[in-house]
């Protein structure tokens, strides 16, 4: 599903990311652990075709990010701390607008965001202005949004920073039901709490390269993941 | 390129702004004051046709600079630009419903604009319907060259400085193309008399909006 191969992305003489390797396949629920300034929003920047990689290979869904974006971008779903969603639309709006830049036709969409809106809970509030949503309500209606072209991917990045826990639970719900639904999970965080609850392997990135890869399982064989990512970037920024 | 996409990108900001109406009002404000300046500054007596088309031109291409470039900041700014990068559309569509979106704004700034320099600056029109074409096309270069220039300085830390400084020397010979034909229209002048400028000015749209289009994908990389 997501194929990366020694991957380096520099800004100037900085070098975020650093030869790196990286596979995840189709169905697994997989986190990208690391500290501040580790390099996983360029990586998620890199997989999302937001950004270009400075060299190496990287295919999403089988497309090369470079080559086929557009591709990679129909097998793609993407939310992070930033909702992309339009405070002076309403929920509906929303959804329905970026429906339509997927190419859905009206009544394709009509129906689509009536579903997905109950999916959220928000289906009472289907008409009100996101700007008056609180920050659960906004991070919920970013993941239907990110999921209305029913996309094989899923991308996360930092999705849950300042929700409350009520917000973060219901939140989990919607991934995990993703994850079971055979949508692979890709969650970049440093919350690893997050981790144990949503994803069964894990990598953990320190100074743009991966420390160490596998199942959540296999990190904790030895020790907590807690002193596993304390370990292993504990010389990080 | 889809109609369907460049649609979808208009619809959606037309609906915003006429929901809000923060950007329209504020572009009529500034140009009823600059023209009450003006006004003043020429202590109520009526303009001449011979300076007319550019003191319109000048009210115009502030009120102009200052909200068309607000179509992509503001997308910056609420971070919504990266979610229609992030959904499959090319970015020559983008560029075209922000372009239509802004022809709007701005065409409706335009005939306010118009209507309170005449009534305002006692100011004579011969061929209003002529003038408004005229001014109209001149306006069509200005949005397709301020739309594309407002995404090339959208990382920059000044844009909105930086903006008035790269648009004017660009889209000047279109506005001298246009304030010509202008002034030629306010003096009397019919449309055959005019065409040399017309036709430049035509010419000029094509190649900037040619050009904005090869571009756009690059400059909305960064």
């Amino acid at each position: 599903m997501i194929f990366v191969d020694c991957l380096c992305k520099r800004f100037g003489d900085n070098s975020v990311l650093d030869e790196l390797n990286l596979e995840i396949l189709k169905g697994d629920s997989f986190a990208l652990i690391g500290p501040n300034g580790a390099g996983k929003t360029t990586l998620v920047r890199i997989l999302s075709t937001l950004s270009k990689p400075t060299s190496g290979t990287v295919s999403v869904g089988g497309y090369d990010v470079v080559e086929d974006p557009i591709k990679v971008r129909q097998k793609i779903g993407v939310t992070s701390h930033n909702t992309f969603l339009y405070g002076d639309l309403t929920a509906k709006e929303n959804l329905k607008f970026y429906g339509e830049l997927y190419g859905f036709k009206k009544d394709e969409i009509e129906k689509k965001v009536d579903i997905l809106l109950k999916k959220a809970n928000l289906r009472i509030r289907a008409h009100d202005l996101v700007s008056n949503f609180s920050r659960g309500m906004k991070q919920r209606l970013s993941i239907v949004r990110a999921i209305i072209h029913d996309p094989d991917i899923l991308i996360l990045d930092e999705p849950s920073t300042g929700l409350d826990v009520p917000s973060k639970k219901t939140f989990y719900e919607m991934v995990r039901e993703q994850n079971a639904s055979g949508k692979t999970i890709l969650l970049a965080t440093h919350d690893l709490r997050e981790v144990e609850m949503l994803c069964e392997k894990a990598a953990i990135l320190n100074r743009g390269k991966i420390q160490k890869t596998g199942t959540i399982e296999e990190m904790k064989s030895d020790g907590s993941l807690e002193d596993v990512f304390e370990e292993l970037t504990k010389n990080g920024k | 390129m889809k109609l369907s996409y460049i649609l979808s990108v208009a619809k959606k900001d037309l609906r915003v702004e006429f929901r809000v109406k923060q950007t329209l009002i504020f572009m009529v404000l500034f140009s009823f004051l600059t023209i009450m300046i003006f006004s003043f500054a020429l202590n109520f007596s009526p303009v001449s046709e011979d300076i007319g088309a550019g003191l319109l031109w000048v009210i115009l291409l502030f009120t102009g600079m200052m909200g068309i470039s607000r179509a992509f900041i503001r997308e910056k700014e609420l971070g919504t630009l990266e979610g229609i990068q992030l959904s499959p559309i090319d970015p020559e569509s983008i560029l075209i419903g922000k372009i239509i979106y802004n022809l709007v704004l701005m065409f409706l700034v335009e005939i306010i604009t118009f209507l309170l320099f005449i009534v305002l600056l006692n100011f004579n029109v011969k061929n209003i319907i002529l003038a408004i074409f005229v001014l109209t096309l001149g306006i069509i270069g200005f949005v397709v060259v301020c739309s594309m220039l407002s995404v090339l300085v959208l990382n920059a830390k000044a844009r909105e400085l930086l903006l008035p400084i790269i648009l004017v020397p660009i889209a000047l010979p279109m506005i001298l193309f246009s304030i010509h034909a202008l002034r030629g229209v306010f003096m009397g002048d019919s449309l055959a008399e005019i065409s040399s400028d017309i036709i430049a000015l035509l010419a000029s749209i094509v190649i900037m909006f040619t050009l904005s289009l090869l571009t756009f994908g690059f400059a909305l990389e960064g």
